[in-house]
């Protein structure tokens, strides 16, 4: 007699416990609500709780300062994170709960570009196409540098790092401050498409186009391999003057070690953008000694060393090259949500996000923690919906990041 | 031509050394399977768990490396027991599909909850054999592989004596062979299994201090690693078969080795992997299998 | 609404990926490969959409058609191994195919756009329905039309002949033998038609998504594809559906667990093993359904006497 009891109780239970979702009132609250889709799980849980601790303090400092104006009323914004897990699947089920359930009008992230990828590449292509049943969602990307990703649709658009305009530069100053450095080896991560990315559209051509170096090796491995013996070895008989490690961190410590071990001394070491973070410096911070990177972010201002120490004190999220933009695009967003004059109700909610998606696309220059940033228009041939940004170069000294060039504007600020 | 002699020379003893560690690997998944006939998809996860907890006398009182060493075993070993526990004590003989899921499950929380403590960031390890190669003639060789080999043969020996000179070997043995048949002799099986626990999770430790100190730092990639090239070697040896996963080991380190260098990084794991499948439509039953397929 | 759409086609997706490695498994083995045919129907799929200018339907079975080719051509060597052996095999092919896509390299300039495989950076642009204007709503009805399909033709084999063969092979394969069932010819149609199934699964996953590339098809998809059968049970083809509903519906509603999620999922998995040793749906449960089903009369006692 108990069975079907028991039967019964579970089934309600485990109805209980499926249940995805609970929505909330809209609007009742009196707020804005803004979203971020994140890896807050996961292999890249680093990268993602930084950027959702970064937007978080954003969001603090506008409520804290009475929060904006909507419709002639001071509401507040609500953040409404959501986890991805660089996982596809849970992407699209998230971007669709951020967009219908948490009715957010844009949204932060995603941080892997295999999310990015699946979700850029639903959204609506053709602005108010009927025809086109993707979804209409704004997105202000703070991390996925994945090129191409804001050419998938016109809701797409990234505040993320200018990696072949970067790398230019780098080229550019060796070739300037250290002509006697020629000879060139490379190593990247033949399964990420960030480095691989690196490597063949950002440096190669940069080096083609400088005519001053030669490159005498070319290696690479998977991003979790642990062995990279073969790897090195070639890198030691080719005793290049300058080694472009593209790598991320959990290859780049290991490759290291080993070049230490055999004793490969290369005059100067260029890492990929990412390595500008607080992971390698917990994870390797003695082999990783010396190598520069070019980055938009470090606490070189005071305004930027204030962010850094505020997002650690309260969030315990580190401020790198692609948290920072989180803050930036709240900030920036919080302007522009005014400018757009929403009516921040449930039945104006994709007109609004339309409102606020033309503001965005003729921002032009807006202010940056460190710098200027200029956001490409829309017909930009190269890559719109994409920004410009200030970049420095910064190198591990001491076990930190130090500034290594800096372009004089911000050296005065 | 000779160059291509050299280096494939030293890739080979570079592959043997580091084959003696995948040895270990799937050693450890061998004897569990040979004794318990049931797969752990946990031990790669408590190979990890004991690499990380070794850090924490580390961070907490700044202790030398030996005491790194015994805690990272000391933790295996605790691990080892819970996974016993929620995974396999209860469930019966009859139900072989159960203990692949309750492992996999016992994964998902052993890597999830590292990943939480550590926000997915590998944690340096250090180099207690120097962070230099040395010159042997024309070759490099790393000192952290030497040392993998040294422990690695007196680990081999320790568990051939255990299982062939002792009381408990013998236990184990006829649990593997025959458990049933044991049991009616007044073999425990409950204690030979938990045991076995003790003695592949304090492998588990020993091969996660030389995975991490080799690498450099414990990652949370380390469990599904070791999980791969751990069922690889076992069933390239032959399933149950410890001198099998001896050979299987020193096999797919040479042939890694060897492929990373001629054919690049690209090409090392289908190599690998079609290469196992060629051996096992040949020789059905492993290198040395001793279980008919 | 949209969000539940969401979870339900990858609920009605993962389902199918299930059932694909339930085939194999009620014939005795398990394949931990079945994500290399998923892939292979989504690329082959997605290529016939956006490169070759085809239809839903002749990708889909292109898809299909490929992977199940490609599925006998592989079973027959790997179906000479059982056990683990088996499962490594698979496993081994099924990174075979993710590393041979990680290398392949097919584009074709489409208007402003570079569409194919594209090696690491992946192969995406594959927006058939998105481009016609096919909701959500009406992509989901696709799948589980899809879905459908596949369980009517399972439901077809279990009462099958071919179906009880295949079970015949699990139970024993010597006395199936014996009783003169071709054991090699029954497990290798299993492992096909598996594939197909497979390919279908990835085929409408990548007009879903409208990318694909080798991060989709590792590891994790490998397990999660074998965590639906033997959590939801072997006893009949409900029980890899139920699987799946039940294992992505945690995923999405523990969310508000936030950090602890993974934690509690994979705890609970544990607990309803320890509880369920053969699934959710086990053969027990099928057996008591079955009896409650019959008709009455069947089950009075015989009259004394």
């Amino acid at each position: 007699m108990r069975r079907p009891f028991v039967f019964a109780a579970a089934t309600l239970l485990a109805a209980c416990l499926l249940w995805p979702g609970w929505v909330g009132a809209f609007q009742s609250e009196g707020t804005v609500r803004i979203g971020g889709m994140w890896p807050l799980s996961g292999p890249a849980a680093f990268f993602g709780k930084a950027a959702h601790g970064l937007a978080s303090l954003a969001v603090d400092e506008i409520n804290e300062a009475g929060g904006l104006v909507v419709e002639g009323k001071r509401v507040k914004l609500a953040l409404h994170a959501q986890d991805e897990a660089c996982n596809a699947e849970q992407g699209l089920a998230v971007v669709k709960r951020l967009a219908t359930v948490d009715k957010v009008i844009f949204s932060l992230g995603p941080g892997c570009s295999s999310v990015a990828e699946p979700v850029f590449g639903t959204l609506q292509k053709k602005l108010g196409d009927a025809s086109d049943s993707g979804l209409q969602l704004l997105f202000f990307t703070d991390i996925a540098t994945k090129f191409g990703l804001a050419k998938l649709s016109p809701w797409v658009f990234r505040n993320t790092p200018d990696e072949p305009a970067m790398y230019d530069f780098v080229v550019k100053y060796l070739k300037e401050k250290h002509p006697d450095l020629k000879t060139v080896m490379v190593s990247y991560e033949s399964d990420f498409a960030h480095s691989a990315a690196t490597w063949n559209l950002a440096v190669k051509p940069a080096l083609e186009r400088h005519k001053h170096h030669q490159i005498v090796e070319v290696v690479d491995w998977r991003w979790l391999d642990n062995e990279f013996g073969a790897q090195v070895t070639r890198l030691r008989k080719a005793n290049a003057d300058v080694y472009f490690s593209l790598t991320h961190t959990p290859s780049t410590c290991p490759s290291m070690l080993e070049l230490k071990r055999q004793r490969v001394k290369p005059k100067m070491v260029i890492g990929i953008t990412s390595l500008a973070g607080t992971e390698v410096l917990q994870q390797c911070p003695d082999v990783a000694a010396g190598i520069i990177a070019p980055s938009n972010f470090a606490p070189i201002t005071p305004r930027a060393k204030q962010v850094a120490d505020k997002a650690w004190e309260r969030y315990k999220a580190d401020s790198n090259i692609h948290s920072v933009p989180a803050y930036e695009n709240v900030h920036l967003m919080k302007g522009l949500i005014e400018k757009a004059a929403i009516k921040n109700t449930e039945d104006t909610l994709l007109a609004d996000r339309r409102k606020l998606r033309d503001q965005l696309a003729k921002v032009g220059t807006f202010q940056g923690v460190v710098g200027k940033i200029t956001m490409r228009p829309e017909d930009d041939p190269v890559k719109p919906r994409d920004v410009d940004k200030d970049m420095i170069l910064v190198q591990i000294k001491a076990a930190k990041w130090d500034v290594f060039w800096a372009p004089e504007h911000l050296k005065r600020n | 031509m000779g160059t291509a002699l050299l280096d494939g020379t030293e890739q080979l003893i570079n592959g043997l050394m580091y084959g003696c560690f995948y040895a270990l690997v799937g050693g450890g998944f061998t004897l569990l399977f040979g004794v318990l006939r049931r797969f752990n998809l946990a031990y790669g996860s408590t190979i990890m768990a004991g690499a990380y907890a070794g850090l924490i006398p580390v961070y907490l009182f700044k202790a030398p490396v030996l005491v790194l060493f015994v805690t990272t075993i000391v933790v295996s070993v605790l691990v080892g027991l819970l996974v016993e526990f929620c995974c396999f004590r209860f469930l019966r003989k009859g139900h072989e599909l159960a203990p692949l899921m309750t492992t996999i499950g016992m994964l998902i929380v052993i890597d999830e909850t590292i990943v939480h403590l550590t926000d997915a960031v590998g944690l340096k390890y250090p180099a207690p054999f120097g962070d230099e190669s040395l010159a042997l003639g024309p070759f490099l060789i790393r000192p952290d592989y030497l040392a993998i080999l040294v422990v690695s043969i007196a680990c081999f020996s320790a568990i051939f004596w255990l299982m062939h000179r002792t009381r408990f070997g013998r236990a184990m043995r006829a649990v593997a062979e025959r458990p049933e048949a044991a049991q009616i002799l007044g073999v425990s099986v409950r204690r030979v299994n938990v045991l076995t626990f003790v003695l592949t999770s304090a492998m588990a430790g020993i091969i996660g201090f030389f995975a991490a100190v080799s690498v450099g730092s414990a990652r949370p990639e380390m469990a599904a690693w070791l999980t791969g090239k751990g069922l690889v070697v076992m069933v390239l040896g032959g399933l149950g078969s410890f001198p099998g996963a001896i050979l299987g080991g020193l096999a797919l380190g040479v042939l890694e080795f060897e492929a990373v260098w001629f054919l690049g990084s690209s090409y090392r794991d289908i190599l690998a992997f079609s290469i196992l499948f060629l051996i096992l439509m040949v020789r059905p039953g492993g290198l040395l299998g001793s279980r008919p397929a | 609404m949209e969000y539940y759409i969401a979870i339900a086609s990858i609920i009605g997706i993962h389902a199918m990926l299930g059932l694909s490695v339930y085939l194999v498994a009620i014939s005795g083995q398990m394949s931990f490969g079945q994500q290399g045919f998923f892939a292979l129907g989504a690329y082959l799929a997605g290529m016939s959409t956006a490169l070759w200018g085809l239809h839903l339907l002749p990708a889909l079975a292109l898809g299909v058609v490929v992977a199940a080719v490609v599925g006998l051509l592989v079973g027959f060597p790997a179906l000479r191994v059982r056990g683990l052996y088996l499962a490594i095999a698979t496993f081994g092919f099924g990174e075979i195919v993710r590393l041979a896509f990680l290398n392949v390299r097919y584009t074709r300039r489409i208007g402003d756009r570079v569409v194919g495989p594209n090696a690491s950076e992946g192969f995406r642009h594959v927006r058939y329905i998105y481009d016609r204007g096919i909701t959500p709503l009406e992509y989901l009805g696709i799948i589980l039309l899809a879905l459908a399909v596949v369980v009517v033709l399972f439901f077809v084999l279990e009462r099958s002949k071919l179906g009880a063969t295949l079970r015949a092979v699990e139970e024993d394969e010597v006395a199936a033998s014996m009783v003169g069932i071709n054991v090699t010819r029954a497990k290798v149609f299993g492992f096909t038609a598996a594939a197909g199934v497979a390919g279908l699964a990835g085929g409408l996953f990548v007009h879903y998504s409208s990318y694909i590339d080798h991060d989709m098809v590792a590891l994790p998809l490998a397990i999660a594809s074998v965590t639906y059968p033997i959590f939801g049970g072997l006893g009949s083809f409900v029980g890899p559906l139920l699987g799946a509903v039940v294992l992505v519906g945690l995923t999405e509603s523990l969310r508000a667990l936030h950090d602890a999620r993974e934690i509690i999922y994979g705890a609970l998995i544990i607990l309803t093993m320890l509880f369920r040793p053969r699934g959710l749906v086990d053969e027990a449960l099928v057996l008591r359904v079955k009896g409650w089903l019959r008709p009455r009369a069947v089950r009075r006692p015989a009259p004394a006497p």
